[in-house]
């Protein structure tokens, strides 16, 4: 009864510190929300979507040296024998589907007009020539790129993913252009082979951001409704930035809130706690669930914030509230672990400022590796060398909806590290103040 | 043990390293009375408390509060015990009721009687009227109030008061001085400590003198004073004859001695009511006027100056 009201007093004065309050929920949910903004807009339905761009298309490609495409190395799998049909299909696969729509129209003059009447966003013209072009070493194969000048996210991102296969596609061109030189007029029609290889190779070392999102939009529910997809797409960003940020501060508060026990020595209320007919035990009992309880408020306010604001699905409910008590513990020994080695506060801002922040980013170093799958395997192996990596490895099987079993697993090592720093700390502000 | 008791201190000491703080300190304080442990900056007075109120564990001795044992019955000598530590313990973001509210229940009250004490304590510290402001906002005087408040929530039989006037305006010392005065009056035992002479003298039924870890001498105020033979010393300044009137009360019943020292003359008595008319008599006598007086009675600043050989402010 008495560590709770030492729980309790605790928490009040937590949550009265302006300081604490932002950043145990306003910095997670400010970061989280500049993603955000960043990826996403709001609807008028309250909801988040991605931007869908609205491209018109005129392909007049003539068509150059024959050459067939392998459809399994395009995205949308659909054969290809020009340099413009090639463009066209990947523009049109099904991966592309949630960031553009595509109409294709029979003339140049037809697809700027579109964008004129504010129709269409972004007109794309790819030449009769550009077969041509892009097969003659000295040749310069452009695609014109007609834009509304009062858009910016829209365009923008056409005009990336554009760029990024202009720039896949100038490799071809080298390779093409070899071949075309070296061949003999009859075997003119390898060129396809040569392009195809050459996009089997490009396309699966390939990591920039554009390909790499596509490929981490995973709809959970296998929905293919346009709206959901978007969601997917963007909550696929920002809920392992939600779920990092969220696991940071809560070891943040954790630490800080440990740190209490430091501060009332200082404040010299821990002796006079001393002086009251309460045990020692009761007393840092009373401090450990102070953590405990503050860093819960933080994860369940964070959870369902994150929710309701950024509409974040975490998982089906045991999971969720599995990995949520594997955090909060794991948070809460963590930070009683840190402060029981320090010698006063003062100590403490300093290195736990530095033991946070290098634990914390090698816990989260998966969220920002996302983009590499070298990086990716690495980051697994590194994160999981701290406590944070595993509260993050479980929130991110909670959200991918992995087994509970799996979560579970996860939790479990998460409570053995909880129990190993919870036991060192427990020993050493015992034997501390006895 | 002796019953009427309350505090039995019985040979403690302690040494941080090579630093004696305390050297074997005893002394008994009886239910109901005010006992000062009056001293210097470093004399241990602190340190003693600390012993007595189980935060620090002697090296040597033992003491019974209350019959409960320091050292074989720390929760018994807590549950009897309030502590007002020489520095503020509060929590300054919490307001003054909530502080009283949390420590009342450290010390096990709960409910309403909880709620009655901790009004009871404002208004006895004088805050009611400011019990929802937060600690931090407070002045030094009020905070040390509060700090006092915080031990008195549940009635303790004997409380501690480590130097709670240290730092503050007169009149929360004033405040301070008159409520130590009614915890005794309703049957509190205090052991007090303070390096101000006055406060013992004015508060104190029994006086312990400290100085480098040692109790150099305890009894009533009188009994110290008598115990080091000091006497009223009168000061006085005359407007001639000078040497003709020494003569005079040198020869003055109940004068001991008498010395000058650049105009201003000193006469050592053993009672000023009875011996100064006699020297207004004499200065008469001899046609001088006597144009200044000023008694000095004896006070515990001669009795550390003559068992130290310092003066107790340094
Ligand atoms: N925790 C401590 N560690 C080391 N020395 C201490 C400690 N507390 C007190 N001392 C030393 O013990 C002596 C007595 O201190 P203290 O009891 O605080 O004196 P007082 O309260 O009479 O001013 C001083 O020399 C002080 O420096
Ligand atoms: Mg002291």
């Amino acid at each position: 009864m008495k560590a709770f009201d030492i729980a309790l007093k605790d928490m009040t004065r937590s949550f009265r510190s302006t300081f604490a309050v932002i950043f145990m929920f306003g910095v997670p949910l400010l970061v989280t929300g500049m993603f955000y903004f960043m990826f996403g807009n709001i609807t008028d339905e309250g909801g988040f979507t991605l931007p869908k761009t609205q491209v018109v298309i005129a392909n007049l490609d003539e068509g150059g040296p024959k050459f067939q495409v392998n459809p399994k190395n395009i995205p949308g799998g659909k054969e290809a024998d020009s340099m413009g049909d090639l463009i066209v299909s990947i523009l049109q696969s099904e991966d592309m589907a949630d960031l553009i729509e595509i109409t294709l129209v029979p003339s140049a003059e037809t697809a700027r007009t579109a964008v004129d009447n504010q129709e269409s966003q972004v007109a794309i013209i790819i030449p009769t020539d550009f077969s041509h072009q892009f097969a003659d070493v000295d040749g310069k194969a452009v695609i014109e790129f007609y834009q509304d000048p009062t858009l910016t996210l829209g365009p923008a991102i056409m005009r990336s993913i554009l760029n990024r296969f202009m720039d896949g596609m100038s490799g071809v061109k080298i390779a093409v252009n070899f071949f075309v030189d070296e061949a003999e007029p009859e075997q003119l029609f390898l060129t396809g082979q040569v392009v195809d290889q050459y996009l089997e190779v490009s396309l699966a070392e390939n990591d920039d951001p554009e390909v790499e999102l596509l490929d981490v939009r995973n709809p959970v529910d296998g929905q293919k409704n346009d709206a959901a997809e978007n969601q997917n797409l963007l909550l696929s960003i920002i809920g392992p930035i939600m779920g990092g940020m969220m696991v940071f501060y809560a070891y943040y508060t954790g630490t800080s809130t440990a740190q209490s026990i430091l501060k009332e020595e200082e404040e010299r209320t821990l002796p006079r706690l001393f002086t009251t007919p309460t045990s020692q035990a009761t007393i840092l009992t009373g401090k450990f669930l102070s953590v405990f309880m503050t860093v819960s408020v933080q994860i369940i306010v964070l959870l369902i914030a994150a929710h309701l604001i950024f509409g974040i699905e975490w998982g089906g409910f045991a999971s969720v509230a599995l990995m949520a008590i594997g955090i909060i513990v794991s948070a809460s020994s963590f930070g009683v672990f840190v402060n029981s080695f320090l010698k006063d506060t003062k100590q403490g801002g300093v290195l736990f400022g530095g033991i946070l922040t290098v634990t914390g980013m090698m816990g989260m170093i998966k969220i920002f590796a996302m983009n590499s799958a070298i990086a990716n395997k690495m980051g697994d192996t590194i994160s999981l060398l701290v406590p944070q990596g595993w509260a993050i490895r479980g929130l991110m099987q909670a959200m991918g909806g992995e087994s509970f079993n799996n979560v579970a697993l996860t939790v479990l090592v998460s409570f053995l590290w909880s129990a190993a720093f919870f036991a060192i700390g427990v020993w050493r502000f015992n034997r501390r103040y006895t | 043990m002796n019953n009427s008791a309350a505090i039995e201190v019985l040979g403690l000491k302690k040494s941080f390293g090579e630093n004696h703080a305390v050297q074997g300190v005893s002394f008994n304080v009886n239910q109901g009375e005010i006992f000062s442990l009056l001293g210097p900056n470093g004399a241990g007075k602190t340190t003693t408390i600390s012993m007595l109120s189980c935060l620090l564990r002697p090296n040597d001795g033992d003491a019974n509060i209350m019959g409960h044992s320091i050292s074989t019955d720390p929760m018994g000598v807590k549950s009897v015990l309030g502590v007002v530590p020489q520095d503020l313990a509060l929590y300054e973001d919490l307001t003054a009721r909530e502080n009283l509210s949390f420590w009342g229940k450290m010390y096990g009250l709960r409910g309403s009687t909880l709620k009655t004490r901790v009004d009871e304590v404002l208004n006895v510290i004088g805050l009611r009227d400011r019990a929802n402001e937060r600690v931090g906002k407070y002045s030094g005087g009020m905070k040390r109030r509060v700090n006092i408040g915080v031990a008195l929530l549940h009635k303790p039989k004997v409380i501690y008061m480590d130097e709670p006037t240290v730092g503050i305006d007169p009149q929360s010392r004033r405040n301070i001085l008159d409520s130590v005065v009614l915890l005794k009056n309703e049957g509190m035992t205090v052991l007090y400590t303070t390096h101000y002479m006055e406060e013992a003298q004015e508060l104190s039924d029994h006086i312990g003198i400290m100085d480098h870890g040692k109790l150099i001498a305890h009894g009533t105020h009188d009994e110290l004073v008598k115990m080091v033979g000091q006497q009223t010393r009168i000061d006085l300044t005359l407007n001639g004859n000078a040497d003709q009137v020494m003569a005079a009360w040198k020869e003055t019943e109940g004068v001991s001695r008498v010395t000058s020292d650049e105009g201003l003359i000193s006469v050592l008595v053993q009672d000023s009511n009875l011996t100064l008319p006699h020297l207004f008599e004499a200065a008469t006598k001899h046609s001088a006027r006597i144009t200044s007086v000023n008694i000095s009675e004896p006070n515990l600043e001669a009795v550390f100056l003559h068992l130290t050989g310092r003066a107790l402010r340094d």
